[in-house]
């Protein structure tokens, strides 16, 4: 009493228990101020140098580095290309046709010659007008693929230069309708992949103006070139943070039973772009993750994970898979059920994703088996027992932190109950005291000293657990053993009330003096 | 209020007389401030006076502050409804013309007001940005490019200070996506503008230091100023995670980062001021790279090496100098973070780790001259650094924090290393020890801080060194030294050591030094005395396996008189006339030891003269409450011992208490009633004619107003009222206790306090002494009913109700309430019991109340009788609701006002003393369960008439409570026929 009296100036009363948010399903938090980690693999804006129909009439040189001067006789040459693309266009004599294909062709090789196009020459020329009227209706095949491509590499460059697009949105979406020839439809769809991949204001315009069914119909078919670059446009223009696009995609005819068709193929660039448009409609919308989960695609998504090498498919592979579990309870309490094939398919793939030298991949696989790890006490009892907490075990003290962080959701998820209500969560004694006994409370008080306030948090409740749980009453000796309370010590006068409250109330709980049980 | 030359003249007098020195004017001028504060507009007028020009700076200034405050109690009430007191709010066109005016305002003015104002700022962004003032960060940012175009730092500042305070809030709160999309939004506008500010001033910076003499002071500081706080955002903006904007250009912000942990500023850093303006700096740039280096280590991969080497350069020469202790912490807490993270191998070359230890860590350990000023003049805050673990950001701690961050992964490297500096240390000190005392201090510290750390303090262990023997050899012979004033410093460390590892040392060899203990109690240092009573007070504490103490009273009695001299003259040194840790250690002792009539004697006159020093001015809370548990242990062991020692505690302590009361020491009056409490427990009936004195004073209606005496003074009203029924019911003494009862029940604020006086005066006294006082007490309560009926007033009336069932039986009840006035018990039921029973509280007053239903219904002839069925039906229709239903669900959230009149501006809480305390007693021992209780009394109340009840249960029962009443009877086994 007294010696609570002499501190309680400064120390607030726990008002909430250490409560058990370790064991909720966590989908990636919708708003993100980080940077797409999907960019440093697959660019958002893709410049096309070699023709998507493989019509690679430029030598392209790799890793070309453009001098100063290279790139100023390119602005020049691109001036005068537009100056005469100018004058084609307006000439209405013979061969006029010719002539503008011709003057077309001559300013889509300057604007695919360079890893940095000249775009802002071309722009400041005056290209887009031009380029407009050569999308007009009843054009040649020929005319409507070298503006599309001139647009298409226009579209890569900065945000203002996609944006100086806008003019040309309503052709390119035109020409992607099935009247259209295959190689046009592709190219106005990888120009509009790169608008698309601007931004949400952009997104938003062509989505307004109808962009996405005729989008959506062009993976029906099963031309890889046109299906790949279909899917990586509609991934680009889905990805929200409205979910309105990513429903609107699942519910056109066909698209379900394209998207598992393709998966199925052995290409597999297709299925990277297939998989990524999963990886959005998952993410976002609750409409699509309820299709999804019904069909087949969780069993394809295992069977790649388990067969392919391609960091590039089993990245967006294996977080359309986290979507899936997270997102949806279906999934965790109907399809993955313990004791079906698929679940135990789905634990072996993760411990391949976890035993990757890819740090993304060990990163994506803990974040799903947490997922898993928060359902059933079989579900639990299924990790538990598998090859994974090993992994997990040593991942926890040697990852880099992101990692760590994610390892310890699926350790800590691994102790507790499911739980209806709130309040305290029962901890699983069993699997709480062996993975203490193989020592991972170091790993977690370590993230009790963490900067990040969800991983202290996260290390805060693991050490309620341990306090709680541990048989024989030992919690707190261990504890202490870690150096716990030092640890705890750090949010004494924390500004997070809730930390504070928490490492307040667990040092005061079980590590104050009992003052007076001396008589 | 409206603004013109009369408001403003009002205003500037007013703040002009708030600086006064004389009370009255001042006094007068703040209540003028605060009534006006209440009117609208008032804090739009305040600020416009802030920026009147031709009012004098100094009635400006106090007027920003005012202004300031008045913000933060009246922007957003307090939702808080045990607030002492409620604010008018500030209402919104109000709200919007500040938000309008104080960006600009805040940049003209003086650094003072600016300063006043910023903080003004902050407190409406905490609520109101960004969603509620989207025009904000837009003018900071048009500002800010406005102001840097002709490079006005003054107005820079301003501006990156206001953004810094209100993106503080990313560094805490939990990544929600609320907090995510406010993130976004900033990120999104001020990214860009910070980084451009943050490079042009660099650059600014740059060309002055290329410039012969390094550029003036004068123009530098601003500069650094303005880095410091691009920092200071920069930490705010990447905590939650790493923005896409500062990934992109992480390389532009590194470069000058690195630059300013390495670059020299001759002509800032040849003062201390200007010294410490860089320094603040580089500390930010540290804290940035920690964040970076723990949270976004792979992007902060490629400017790790640099970094590692730059910081480690710079800790070489700040680890030589005595200030610069900020730059230090962090700097070693960024190197902490390198050593646990996965890039530790940067710690695995050859050479790295002594070098290290030897050119980082001795050196901030050792100590300094700052630490031996403050060990001699702020003892207190010595301690609290040293022994209680509020030395988190020193400079000897982190140095420690930065060897077990690489032991994590280096173990026995770095115990190697550091066992052989301590032989080094030790070995330094035994050539010389007078002139090298502090190289064994150095090496103290490091055994005692790398050990682990165990519950209160009872357990160390550690790998560094065997305890048993470097206690023998290294802390013995401080401890056995003969002049206890020689090397105080060391003296304390050896008593910490001690008092660490006590778990350790094994009994033998600590009590051989139990003596010497005492010994130092003489000591003339403040933290020597202190630190041994600490140990003694310890030592006292430890408990063997099996969890008896280690030291039992036949070990210390034999010292307990020197000691308790020693402990009492400690007291006399300056500075310790209120030193907690000897008044806890008093207190240790006389919980331990025998208390016989020698040790009592002269400790009640050491206690007694203390207690009546801190009457005069009571200071330390600590102190205090450690000196009355003293008291409070000593008279209850003393007279256990031997009953006839009373009277001496009597006759010592009543003229203190009595002090206490005649002057009204509002600190301790709750102690005092407590103390009362106990003597007069400890007395033998007839009890002594002094404390019907004392008696006096619990019916002073003053002493009941406090809520914080109340539960004191309940308890001392029990006490009189078990030992000395009789002596209260002479000279009208009940008919005063009542009469105080009435007084704090007529009004809403104190009622409760009322009910407690009503209460403890039912549940002691037998129904013959009450009766004839029982129809005055009705009166009262009705009357009370009748004017002002809170729900509060009704659920105490229903648990005094029941109470007095429970005491005096059910026909006392309703006889003595149908005597003021004819059948007025059955409309009370109906109107007050039976509503009002399903919003009882708490467990005591729950079983309490349906205890009383049930009794009432069962066996009462009023209710018994046919007429009365339905009211029958609707009683028990409240008592399974009370019972059958979880609190949440019965009880709504109460709409009363809380009570704010007597109780505001009144400090002094109530503080049980744990050894002057009593058990309470369960009224109702032979009821456990309350729920049993009812479907037993209803079966056997059924079983005499079978087949009447049912009916009526089915009659008046709501649905849901029909059910929860049949599990009830299955689940008791019980049946109503």
């Amino acid at each position: 009493m007294a010696d609570d009296s002499s501190t309680s100036h400064r120390r607030d009363p726990i008002k909430s228990s250490v409560g058990n948010v370790a064991a909720q399903r966590r989908r990636q938090n919708a708003v993100t101020v980080g940077k797409e980690r999907r960019e440093s693999l697959v660019r958002a804006k893709r410049l096309c140098r070699v023709g998507a129909t493989g019509d690679g009439d430029v030598p392209v040189e790799e890793n070309d580095m453009i001098t100063d001067e290279a790139g100023f006789l390119l602005d020049t040459q691109t001036s005068s290309a537009v100056e005469e693309l100018k004058s084609a266009v307006a000439y209405q004599g013979k061969g006029a046709m010719q002539k503008r294909v011709n003057t077309l062709r001559q300013l889509r090789r300057l604007l695919s010659k360079s890893e940095f196009p000249p775009v802002e020459a071309a722009l400041k020329a005056g290209a887009i007008p031009l380029l407009v009227q050569c999308l007009s209706f009843g054009s040649p095949d020929e005319q409507l693929l070298e503006a599309a491509w001139c647009l298409t590499n226009i579209a890569a460059g900065k945000p203002e230069e996609t944006k100086a697009l806008m003019p040309a949105l309503p052709l390119l979406i035109a020409h992607l309708g099935e009247k259209s020839s295959l190689p046009v439809a592709e190219q106005c769809a990888w120009a509009l992949g790169n608008v698309a991949g601007e931004g949400e204001e952009l997104r938003n315009v062509l989505l307004s103006q109808g962009a996405l069914p005729p989008l959506a119909r062009m993976m029906l078919p099963n031309k890889g070139s046109t299906v790949r670059t279909a899917a990586w446009a509609l991934s680009n223009l889905i990805k929200g943070p409205d979910p309105k696009a990513a429903t609107e995609l699942i519910k056109v005819d066909g698209v379900l039973d394209a998207i598992l068709r393709h998966l199925r193929k052995v290409d597999e660039e297709l299925a990277t772009e297939v998989a990524w448009v999963v990886v959005y409609l998952s993410a976002l919308s609750n409409f699509a993750t309820g299709v999804l989960v019904k069909s087949d695609v969780l069993q394809l998504l295992v069977e790649r994970l388990a067969t392919s090498n391609s960091l590039q498919l089993l990245i967006p592979v294996l977080r359309s898979l986290g979507n899936l579990v997270a997102a949806d309870s279906h999934t965790i309490s109907t399809v993955l059920v313990p004791g079906h094939e698929i679940t135990d398919g789905v634990i072996k793939v993760l411990v391949k994703c976890l035993k990757s030298d890819h740090r993304v991949l060990k990163k994506e696989a803990s974040w799903v088996l947490s997922n898993i790890a928060a359902g059933s006490i079989e579900h639990k009892q299924l990790i538990y027992s598998s090859e994974a907490v090993p992994l997990l075990l040593r991942l926890l003290s040697t990852a880099p932190f992101d990692i760590r962080k994610e390892v310890a959701y699926v350790l800590g998820n691994l102790c507790v109950a499911p739980t209806a209500g709130e309040g305290k969560p029962n901890l699983i004694e069993e699997h709480l005291a062996s993975l203490v006994q193989r020592g991972c409370l170091s790993g977690f008080i370590d993230l009790v000293r963490s900067a990040d306030i969800e991983a202290a948090r996260l290390g805060l409740q693991f050490t309620e657990l341990v306090l709680r749980g541990v048989p024989n009453g030992d919690g707190p000796k261990l504890v202490e053993q870690e150096d716990g309370i030092d640890a705890m010590e750090i949010y004494q006068f924390h500004e997070n009330e809730d930390l504070r409250n928490m490492a307040n109330g667990l040092v005061d709980k079980y590590f104050g003096e009992d003052y007076g049980i001396d008589e | 209020m409206e603004w013109n030359a009369e408001t403003l003249q009002f205003l500037s007098q007013c703040f002009l007389h708030t600086l006064s020195h004389k009370p009255e004017p001042r006094r007068a001028a703040e209540s003028s401030l605060a009534e006006a504060a209440d009117r609208p507009n008032y804090g739009l007028a305040v600020l416009r006076l802030v920026a009147e020009p031709s009012v004098d700076e100094q009635i400006r200034q106090a007027a920003a502050v005012n202004f300031k405050n008045h913000l933060k109690t009246r922007w957003v009430p307090s939702n808080d409804s045990n607030a002492r007191a409620t604010f008018s709010p500030i209402l919104d066109p109000e709200k919007d013309q500040i938000k309008t005016l104080i960006v600009s305002l805040m940049l003209s003015s003086t650094p003072r007001i600016q300063s006043q104002l910023c903080e003004a700022l902050a407190v409406i962004g905490k609520h109101d940005f960004p969603k509620s003032w989207p025009t904000l960060l837009p003018e900071l940012i048009s500002n800010l490019q406005k102001a840097a175009q002709s490079s006005d730092y003054a107005s820079i500042n301003g501006i990156l200070g206001t953004a810094n305070s209100i993106f503080k809030k990313f560094r805490y709160q939990y990544k929600t996506n609320d907090l995510l999309l406010d993130l976004k939004y900033c990120l999104d506008n001020f990214a860009a503008p910070l980084l451009e500010i943050f490079l042009k001033t660099a650059s600014l910076v740059d060309s002055m230091a290329d410039a012969p003499g390094g550029g003036s002071p004068a123009t530098l500081r601003p500069l650094f100023e303005s880095q410091r706080l691009c920092c200071r955002i920069f930490f705010s903006l990447n905590f939650q995670e790493l923005p896409e904007f500062f990934e992109d250009h992480m390389r532009e912000w590194m470069g000058e980062f690195r630059k300013y942990l390495t670059t020299n500023y001759p002509s800032l850093e040849s003062n201390s001021d200007g010294l410490a303006l860089v320094d603040e700096l580089r500390a930010a740039v540290c804290e940035n790279i920690s964040l970076y280096m723990e949270k976004n280590e792979e992007e902060f991969q490629g400017y790790l090496n640099e970094f590692a080497s730059a910081v480690w350069s710079l800790l070489t020469n700040v680890s030589q100098s005595s200030s610069r202790d900020k730059l230090a912490v962090t700097a070693m807490k960024f190197l902490t973070t390198v050593s646990t993270s996965v890039h530790h191998t940067l710690f695995a070359n050859e050479g790295v780790l002594p070098q290290i230890c030897q050119s980082i860590v001795i050196p901030n350990v050792r100590l300094r001259d700052e630490d031996e000023e403050l060990f001699e003049m702020n003892y207190i805050e010595f301690i609290r650094r040293d022994m209680e673990g509020s030395d988190l950001d020193t400079r000897r701690r982190i140095a420690c924090e930065l060897l077990k961050g690489i032991a994590t992964n280096y173990k026995k490297q770095v115990i190697d290393i550091v066992s052989v500096q301590i032989q080094n240390l030790l070995s330094s000190f035994a050539t010389n020890p007078s002139s090298n005392w502090k190289d064994k201090d150095c090496a103290i510290y490091l055994v005692v801080s790398l050990a682990t750390k165990k519950a209160g303090g009872t357990f160390v262990s550690t790998d560094l060194v065997d305890v048993q023997s470097f206690f023998l050899s290294v802390i013995v012979p401080e401890l056995q030294s003969q002049d206890v004033n020689a090397f105080p410093i060391l003296k304390a460390g050896s008593l910490k050591f001690f008092t660490m590892f006590r778990g350790l040392i094994q009994k033998p060899v600590a009590f051989q030094l139990f003596p010497d203990l005492v010994r130092f109690l003489g000591a003339e240092s403040n933290v020597v005395h202190s630190y041994a009573a600490s140990c003694i007070e310890k030592l006292l504490l430890v408990k063997d396996e099996g969890g008896n103490a280690r030291y039992t009273s036949a070990d210390i009695t034999p010292f307990v008189p020197v000691l308790m001299n020693n402990l009492f003259n400690a007291l006399k040194f300056p500075e310790s006339e209120e030193n907690q840790y000897v008044m806890k250690c008093i207190l240790r002792v006389l919980a331990a030891a025998d208390i016989s009539r020698e040790i009592a004697g002269p400790c009640i006159v050491g206690l007694t003269s203390i207690l009546n020093e801190v009457c005069k001015n009571p200071k330390n809370p600590i102190f205090n409450h450690y000196l009355f548990e003293s008291v409070a242990i000593l008279v209850r062991r003393a007279c256990e011992r031997d009953a006839s020692l009373i009277s001496a505690f009597e006759s010592s302590l009543f003229p203190s208490l009595q002090t206490i009361l005649a002057t009204d020491v509002t600190e301790f009056l709750p102690y005092a009633f407590q103390l009362l409490a106990q003597l007069v427990e400890l007395n033998k009936p007839p009890i002594s004619p002094s404390y019907m004195q004392i008696f006096v004073l619990l019916l002073s209606p003053e002493s009941w107003r406090r809520s914080s005496n109340v539960p004191a003074l309940v308890r001392l009203l029990q006490a009189f009222l078990q030992k000395a029924p009789h002596e209260l019911n002479q000279e009208g003494r009940l008919n005063q206790v009542l009469g105080i009862f009435n007084m704090l029940v007529s009004s809403a604020g104190t009622d409760e306090q009322g009910f407690y006086v009503l209460n403890t005066v039912i549940e002691n006294l037998e129904y013959g002494v009450l009766s004839p006082y029982m129809s005055n007490i009705w009166n009262v309560l009705f009357m009370r009913l009748q004017n002002n009926r809170t729900v509060k007033f009704q659920k105490s009336l229903v648990i005094f109700m029941s109470l007095f069932l429970v005491k005096h039986g059910a026909q006392n009840l309703v006889g003595t309430m149908n005597a003021v006035q004819a059948n007025i018990f059955l409309v009370i039921l109906e109107q007050f019991w039976i509503p009002n029973l399903k919003l009882i509280t708490g467990a005591i007053e729950l079983k309490l109340t349906a205890v009383a239903s049930t009794r009432l219904i069962c066996e009462t002839p009023v209710l018994l009788d046919a007429a009365a069925a339905r009211v029958w039906g609707k009683m028990l229709d409240s008592i399974v609701t009370l019972l059958s239903r979880p609190e949440q669900d019965r009880v709504e959230e109460e709409p009363e006002m809380p009570d704010i009149a007597e109780n505001v501006g009144y400090t002094a809480t109530f503080v049980k003393l744990y050894n002057a305390g009593k058990k309470e007693d369960d009224l109702l021992t032979d009821v456990k369960d309350p729920k049993q209780f009812l479907v037993a009394s209803l079966a056997k109340l059924s079983a005499v008439t079978p087949g009447r009840y049912p009916q009526i249960i089915s009659e008046s029962l709501e649905p849901a409570n029909q059910t929860a009443l049949l599990q009830l009877c299955t689940t008791y086994n019980c049946q109503i026929v």
